[in-house]
């Protein structure tokens, strides 16, 4: 059956949030970044990309191109509850959405052509909402495959959308050059080009054996995405392999204590977005970097599935327990793995119905008056790692007054 | 202390005592049996503080007396001695000679003082029981005990008197339940029921294993409970707590039941099993008219369906199941034809004999 796949990407996610919020940072150059000479760059608004700064770049060489650009420090809590509103809309017309990251993802439209209208008009409605009810602007790629649908959405950029005809994937990919292919690196390209296939189309045209000559199995896949031949599903968040939160702090921290609080803010995250996609988990990872950048992954599985942030954070605490201490920490992760697996429910309710009604009541205050409505006593004091990432903005030349704490903020 | 003994007899009450000697503990001693020779023979006692049982064998007696000595050992030892009789004798400092033909061995023991002392056999009344019914009401339940440390409560078996001459046995970890109703007639002069250990039922159930038909004797004082058979006490320390109500989560008779062929079920179910999400043995059990389908499927494998005739009017239902629950419930079971009875798809699935409750086990679905 003819699919019809939409691949939405958000411009330049993390600056168009800093300019939403900010009326001051509008139509400048915005790097969002971390520390100005070891960290490296998250975002970079459009207005900043003519001077050669994009995200990964390392923040030092960016501020050297751009050194007009003003520099915002994140605030992953702000990022995280404009993804989660973004990806509700696009719940709303499909339950077939697989997230790529916070700010992209595909969705499978082909059962909702006959409810909300072509696939580009799905599309255009889907941005339109984004634009309207979260304030940023969106780009999307409609086609029958998703590496086609990728593909048009970072040339219909910025907010923008392109459709590549139905039956026309091939011809549509032709002209592009090989490097646009999944799975083709430096090296693969490189070894394309000797051979002469400059373009997606030259590899197309190819004789399918003499790829796999070549490459190997990985050949035959080249080949079939050239051919814009890509069965590969949309698989909705029910069946992702995990969720996680991690920050990278102002400061290295120091001591379990310090650490603790952001565990608990991280477990929180993870479990509202488990919620949120309908699954729990049995695995908890911490994630640890330390201030020399070596990192450490502990994790342990738990008797049943939970989608309850305490219980999370339980386990992560007892997994920094036995974890080294020695020096300190410039990175806190807590991710939940081996989602979506099966629940077995109980036979005797013990109590875990009230957690669950606990949970929801929260949830609807958090939708309805924003996450720092209401918080754990600990997440509520001044270190708080959200208020933090307030206090790191305002540092950075905002005016937004610390919206954590106030009901009435947004 | 100082006894000649057939070496299999001597086998035969440390085998019994295996089970119990605790080898990993502070206390050295309870991985020591009590060997006590009296005038009439030879008794040998295990006990780990919750469990013991002391076991009578016939001996020639020529000094009476007692000693500890490592239940483990002894019984490698007497595994393989050369000759149908051994003789024991104790030596200064709780030294055991063991010699059986031109085999000697010199074991170190501990004091028969320091092994702690058995609850005393309080008046409990003893009750003549059919030990094969016995035996089928712990195969039936077993199974279903919780593995749970956290939930002691339910790391035993419910012992539940009823009326007429009848005791139900009831077993849970909280995600299926087995229910076994059975005459044993006697009064046990219970007030409600009593919970079980584990490890003493699955003792219970070696030592009937043993001898099926003999006569064995069953009682309960407070709390513990006094097992008898010819040459053989076991007393246990009862588990202290209320069981759950488990009436509770046994489901009304639900006008979605099917009979299936055991047999087939059982294999279909460990075919499809294979499949599962890792480790989960989450399978999907699916009703429609005179179908029950199995299916499975695993991201990385791929994915399994099998098709079993039945006999099934009710509407078409899908439930999760944890495979391994239905495949212990399906073994326990001796009738060629199951009745399964599902409600929704968060209710749970009960399984029976068809028109027959007196054995039914519950299991809670799986959200797959």
């Amino acid at each position: 059956m003819q699919r019809a796949i939409l691949h939405v990407d958000m411009d330049a996610f993390y600056a168009s949030v800093e300019q939403r919020d900010d009326p001051a940072l509008r139509g400048k150059p915005v790097i969002v970044g971390g520390h100005p000479t070891r960290g490296v760059v998250l975002a970079a608004s459009y207005e900043v990309r003519p001077f050669g700064v994009h995200s990964a770049m390392p923040m030092s060489r960016a501020v050297k191109q751009a050194p007009h650009a003003i520099v915002v420090r994140p605030r992953f809590s702000a990022y995280a509850e404009a993804s989660e509103q973004v990806f509700e809309i696009f719940s709303s017309v499909t339950p077939l959405v697989e997230p790529l990251s916070l700010d992209e993802a595909f969705l499978d439209v082909t059962g909702s052509v006959t409810l909300f209208g072509t696939p580009a008009a799905i599309a255009r409605a889907l941005r339109e909402r984004i634009a309207r009810e979260v304030r940023l602007p969106a780009s999307a790629g409609i086609a029958e495959v998703k590496f086609a649908a990728k593909i048009a959405s970072d040339l219909a950029k910025p907010n923008g959308q392109r459709e590549v005809p139905v039956g026309q994937t091939r011809e549509f990919l032709a002209p592009l050059p090989v490097g646009r292919l999944w799975g083709v690196g430096p090296k693969t390209e490189e070894t394309l080009k000797a051979h002469g296939l400059g373009t997606i189309g030259d590899v197309a045209a190819r004789e399918v054996d003499w790829l796999v000559h070549r490459l190997g199995d990985g050949g035959r896949h080249l080949w079939q995405l050239a051919n814009g031949l890509d069965d590969r599903e949309v698989v909705p968040d029910r069946d992702a392999k995990s969720v996680g939160s991690e920050d990278t702090f102002e400061e290295d921290l120091e001591g379990k204590a310090a650490l603790e609080v952001h565990l608990h803010s991280q477990a929180l995250r993870v479990a509202r977005r488990l919620r949120r996609a309908g699954v729990k988990t049995r695995v908890v990872q911490l994630k640890l970097k330390y201030a020399d950048f070596s990192a450490i992954t502990r994790r342990t599985t738990l008797e049943t599935p939970t989608d309850d942030g305490q219980v999370l954070y339980r386990a992560a605490v007892a997994l920094l327990n036995r974890a080294p201490l020695d020096q300190k920490v410039r990175l806190t992760g807590v991710s939940a793995q081996d989602l979506g697996g099966a629940e077995q429910l109980p036979l005797f309710d013990e109590g875990r119905g009230r957690t669950q009604r606990l949970n929801a009541a929260l949830d609807k205050i958090a939708d309805r008056f924003g996450r720092g409505a209401v918080v754990t006593a600990d997440l509520a004091e001044e270190s708080a790692p959200d208020d933090e990432d307030d206090e790191a903005r305002r540092q950075a030349g905002g005016s937004r007054s610390p919206g954590n704490g106030s009901p009435f903020d947004r | 202390m100082e006894f000649r003994i057939a070496t299999d007899e001597l086998r035969k009450a440390l085998y019994r005592a295996q089970g119990i000697v605790e080898r990993k503990t502070t206390m050295p001693i309870l991985a020591n049996v009590l060997v006590n020779a009296g005038k009439s023979g030879v008794t040998v006692t295990a006990f780990d503080l919750d469990i013991g049982i002391v076991s009578d064998h016939p001996a020639e007696v020529t000094k009476q007396g007692a000693v500890t000595v490592s239940a483990k050992y002894v019984f490698d030892i007497v595994q393989n001695l050369p000759e149908q009789f051994v003789t024991l004798k104790k030596l200064p400092n709780n030294y055991v000679e063991i010699s059986s033909g031109s085999a000697h061995f010199k074991i170190v023991g501990m004091a028969a003082e320091e092994f702690p002392k058995l609850p005393k056999e309080e008046n409990a009344p003893l009750v003549k029981v059919a030990g094969p019914v016995l035996l089928e009401m712990i195969r039936k339940t077993a199974f279903a005990i919780s593995s749970d440390e956290t939930r002691y409560i339910l790391n035993g078996v419910y012992f539940e008197p009823r009326e007429g001459g009848k005791v139900r046995m009831v077993a849970t970890d909280g995600h299926r339940l087995a229910l076994v109703e059975r005459e044993l007639a006697g009064d046990f002069k219970l007030k409600g029921g009593v919970i079980i250990p584990r490890k003493g039922l699955y003792e219970l159930k070696r030592l009937l294993d043993e001898a099926p038909d003999a006569e064995v004797q069953l009682g309960f004082a407070e709390s513990s409970a006094l097992f008898k058979k010819p040459g053989l006490t076991m007393v246990m320390r009862l588990i202290d707590g209320q069981f759950p109500e488990y009436q509770r989560v046994i489901p009304k008779e639900s006008d979605k039941q099917a009979l299936i062929p055991k047999t087939q079920f059982l294999d279909a179910l460990k075919r499809i099993a294979l499949l599962s999400a890792e480790k989960s043995n989450a399978v999907r059990v699916g009703l429609s008219e005179n179908v029950l389908r199995i299916t499975s499927n695993n991201p990385d494998l791929g994915e399994a369906k099998d098709d079993v005739a039945v006999t099934y009017k009710g509407g078409e239902i899908t439930v999760g199941f944890n495979a391994r629950y239905l495949i212990d419930v399906l073994s326990a079971v001796e009738s060629d034809q199951v009745a399964f009875e599902l409600g929704d798809e968060h209710s749970p699935g009960v399984l029976h004999q068809p028109g027959d409750r007196s054995y039914t086990a519950v299991v809670m679905p799986m959200r797959v």
